[in-house]
Parts: structure tokens; C-alpha cells; sequence
């Protein structure tokens, strides 16, 4: 006998990461189970026209391929999810195929009958976008007269039925101030949440969002917040459950420390499935990978030169990041990389003034990133005027 | 709380959970907490049907593995015991006993 059954030893989530990671198996997926959506915020980077979602069969089969591959995470996102007619059988399904299952919604349609029903399909968490406390600052992100009551008014109903509620709130120009009334407004409810600094460009490439994206210099506050304490995480260590202040709120969910020299979770236990069948190792990477409609999920998860190179990304190999004095208050994200700077391993103008910007804060005098600095001594202009324009998005053969 | 040999249980269906590599992770949505079992647990959590017994499910244990009934059923009441306490599993009858006379 190999050892007598037992509940092994803490800390599981660590050790979960540790063995996903070495086997390769996508133990969280992210699942837009559409881009259509009842609200029209400025900062969305997705197109919410219906170019052909998946049928509810081709969901379910989506489903059993992930149960089948070890997926246990799996976030329902969109879009609107409450927009996909199907929603509460592809809930059940996920239930029949023992998901933890987490949604991310503006809970505009939450009713106590939908509350009730997410809590019959064994719905663990729901995370709410709110921008603001005040109406008047919500809504016009919404576009969406009376969203933020909406919103607000399904968080008891959800909590009524043990259904654990999550506040995200991006920051961007219109409402970089009004966070300290969504962290009163968690606080108030009991709710944890989350401080979303990250407004990316469209799926398209299209960078319009861009333009509400609030400068390095103009975060200074937030950033100083002390009542913020930090931009680490914070880990229940109980559980291995991470509470987090600043993050981002299309992540996976299991940032943590186990992945050691990778950047994040991105390809190696984690990944993102459009409303289209598309797999992208990321949402914020959204380098493809292949479709579910052509291939089955395993031959695009073990098989994809795109999540292959994205594999063999490592921290320490990166040509600058490596190499920079700051790299410990950098938050690179290779998605952002990619989708901003036009190179998965290279620096970008937004991780580096951050970083900067923190390093500052600190103490450290004068900070410069490896990248900064190398731009500088091309240049020859020491105040870096010369910063590299925003590519075209990137595609891969 | 001891379970009994004869007791019947099935997984509390509130639970999600995935074998991976032949170790089981469950989380309780209920708590957030997770809960692992190395591969014998997993023999004995796939097993577990609402059907079988803890005798049934010591005898499946002792035809995987080098153990003899004794070791096996005590060290499947052992962990039946835990997990009820954990409020993984449920009860839900226990098998008739058979009339001592």
C-alpha cells in the first residue's frame, strides 16, 4: 500500500500551482461565454456584436473537454453573461462536472430568482464591476442610467444565498478618485475587492479604450494610499485564497508566489476561451492559439506553438527586465507586453513608469528602468522623449 | 464520531472537485477551503457512490493495493470519518444489519 488515505498537508494551493504548472494542465480556465453585453462602458475592450457565439452544445462539449483535462477553476465571464439564454444550463452542466465555477458580471438581471438559481448550480463567487459609489460617475462609465443601483441591489441577494461577492472596480479618468467610495462601499457591505489599474486596448488592437487610461503621474494618490497598505496581495493562508487590493480583474485568479521564474499563469496551468471557441493563453494575451471548432481543446492545449512560445517565457531570461534595477516594483504583464510594446519579452512604456513611480515612492532616488535607460543612451536624450509609439497588434502565422 | 462499517455515503453535492494525477483536490464553496487526498483517498472518493458501503469500499482498496481487509477497512473508516467531518460526505443510510439470530 502506498500510504494510508488521508487529507494531505497544507499549504494545498501552493502545491496544486506547483503540479499544474509541471504537468501542463489547465487547471483554470476563463470562459467569455460571450461579448454581448447590456452596458456600453467607455474603457471595454471587447465588440459586442454577436459574430457567431458557441451553441449551447458546443459550450457543453467545451466543458466536458475542460473537465476532461483537468480543469477545476472555471470563471464565466463576458460580456453579459446573464445575456446567454442558456446560462443556467450551462451552469448545470458545470455543476455536473464538479467546476468550482466564479462569474464575472455587472449583475444588472440579478434577481432573487437568478440569485437562487447561481446558488442551486454550486456558484462559489461573483465578482461585480463597479466604478463608483456615486450614480452620476458610475452610470456615465456605463452608459447605463440606474446601473450602479442595479448593480449594488444584487450584491445582498447574492450574499443572502452564501454566494461569496467580489467588488472590481478599473480605474481610469472618470472615476480615479471615486475608489476610496468603492472601498468604503466593500467595506460597508463586507465585500472584498479589487483595484484594477490595467485599461488595455481592444481585442482588435483598436486602442481607443486608451484614452481614459489615467497617466502614471495622475495615480500618485492612489498609489500613496496608505489605507491601500500595499500593492502586494494578501493570502488567507488557511485557504490559500488570495485577497488582493490592486490586481486585475480578467486574471485567473491564482497569482501566487509558487510560479517562481514564470510571469504569471498565463499558458501554463491557465487559459482563456473566447465566446467563439477561440483559446488564448490569456485574455490580456490574446495571441491565437486555435479554435475549438477546428480542433479538440487538448490538441490546442499540448500542441500550440503560440502557448509554446509563451512557455518558454522566463523572467530571468527576459533581454532588458532582467536586467533592471527596479524589477522588484515592476508589475510586467507579458499579455500587456505584447498588446502595448509589440514584444512578449520586451519592456513597455506603462510597467516601467510604474515601477518607476513606485520605486519613487519607496525612496529609491532617481529610478530608471533597464528600459528607460537604454532608450535614453540610443537617443541620446537623457529626459526619454523618444517613447516608442503603440504598435500595430501583433499576429502570429 | 466513528462511521460505521455498514454506513452508505455519497459525496456532498455541493462540492467541486478534479483528480489530478491521481491525487483529488476538493473545495467546499461554501468555507472556500480545499482539501486534498492522495491516491488511495482518491480510489476510495472516486468509489463513493451512494451505493457502497465502507466495507465495499475497503474491499475495493485492498484489490488495488498490498493490505490486508483488516488494515484496509480500518484505514477506510479512518478517512470516511474524516471527510464526514468535514462535511464532504454525506450519510445517507446504513446498509441493513443482518439478524444476529
Amino acid at each position: 500500500m502506498s500510504g494510508a488515505p488521508q487529507l494531505a498537508a497544507t499549504p494545498l494551493m501552493d502545491r496544486l500551482i506547483a503540479r499544474t504548472v509541471r504537468k501542463r494542465l489547465p487547471l483554470s480556465v476563463h470562459f467569455d461565454l460571450t461579448y454581448r453585453c447590456n452596458e456600453r462602458c467607455v474603457h471595454c475592450y471587447l465588440d459586442h456584436e454577436d459574430h457567431g457565439e458557441l451553441s449551447t452544445a458546443e459550450c457543453v462539449d467545451a466543458l466536458e473537454q475542460l473537465a476532461k483535462a483537468g480543469t477545476l477553476f472555471l470563471t464565466f465571464s463576458g460580456g453579459e453573461i446573464f445575456l446567454r439564454k442558456d446560462l443556467e444550463e450551462l451552469l448545470a452542466t458545470a455543476r455536473r462536472l464538479h467546476f468550482d465555477v466564479s462569474l464575472k458580471t455587472n449583475a444588472l438581471l440579478v434577481t432573487p430568482g437568478r440569485a437562487e438559481m447561481l446558488w442551486r448550480h454550486g456558484v462559489r463567487r461573483v465578482q461585480i464591476s463597479v466604478y463608483s459609489s456615486d450614480a452620476a460617475i458610475h452610470d456615465a462609465i456605463t452608459k447605463v442610467p440606474g446601473s450602479l443601483a442595479r448593480s449594488i441591489a444584487a450584491i445582498p441577494l447574492l450574499r443572502q444565498r452564501g454566494i461569496q461577492v467580489k467588488l472590481a472596480c478599473p480605474l481610469m479618468k472618470q472615476n480615479l478618485m471615486a475608489y476610496r467610495g468603492v472601498l468604503a462601499l466593500a467595506e460597508s457591505l463586507g465585500v472584498p475587492y479589487i483595484l484594477d489599474m490595467t485599461i488595455t486596448p481592444m481585442m482588435d488592437g483598436n486602442d481607443a479604450p486608451l484614452d481614459h487610461r489615467v497617466s502614471v503621474d495622475a495615480l500618485l494618490p492612489v498609489l500613496q494610499d496608505s489605507t491601500l497598505q500595499s500593492c502586494g496581495t494578501k493570502v488567507a493562508p488557511e485557504d490559500g485564497f488570495a485577497t488582493a487590493f490592486f490586481g486585475s480583474a480578467v486574471s485567473s485568479g491564482i497569482e501566487n508566489s509558487a510560479y517562481e521564474d514564470l510571469p504569471c499563469s498565463a499558458g501554463h496551468n491557465s487559459c482563456y476561451l473566447s465566446p467563439y471557441g477561440e483559446v488564448y493563453a490569456c485574455v490580456q494575451l490574446p495571441m491565437p492559439a486555435g479554435n475549438i471548432r477546428m480542433q479538440s481543446f487538448r490538441q490546442i492545449w499540448e500542441g500550440a506553438a503560440a502557448l509554446e512560445r509563451i512557455r518558454n517565457v522566463r523572467e530571468s531570461q527576459l533581454p532588458l527586465c532582467s536586467k533592471c534595477e527596479i524589477r522588484s516594483y515592476c508589475e510586467r504583464c507579458p499579455g500587456l507586453a505584447w498588446m502595448e510594446g509589440g514584444d512578449l519579452l520586451g519592456a513597455y512604456e506603462r510597467a516601467c513608469a510604474l515601477a518607476e513611480q513606485k520605486a519613487r515612492l519607496t525612496g529609491v532616488t532617481s529610478p530608471v528602468s533597464a528600459w528607460h535607460k537604454s532608450v535614453s543612451v540610443a537617443s541620446g536624450n537623457p529626459d526619454r522623449e523618444n517613447k516608442p509609439a503603440h504598435q500595430e497588434r501583433p499576429t502570429v502565422n | 464520531m466513528m462511521v460505521a462499517a455498514n454506513g452508505i455515503w455519497q459525496k456532498n453535492p455541493a462540492l467541486a472537485w478534479r483528480e489530478i494525477e491521481n491525487e483529488t483536490v476538493i473545495i467546499s464553496p461554501a468555507e472556500s477551503v480545499m482539501h486534498e487526498l492522495n491516491d488511495t483517498g482518491s480510489l476510495l472518493w472516486r468509489s463513493i457512490d451512494g451505493r457502497r458501503s465502507a466495507e465495499d469500499l475497503a474491499a475495493l482498496l485492498a484489490e488495488q493495493y498490498e493490505v490486508s481487509a483488516r488494515v484496509a477497512l480500518a484505514d477506510t473508516l479512518e478517512l470516511l470519518d474524516e471527510l464526514s467531518r468535514r462535511r464532504l460526505l454525506i450519510t445517507i443510510e446504513s446498509a441493513p444489519v443482518e439478524d444476529a439470530a
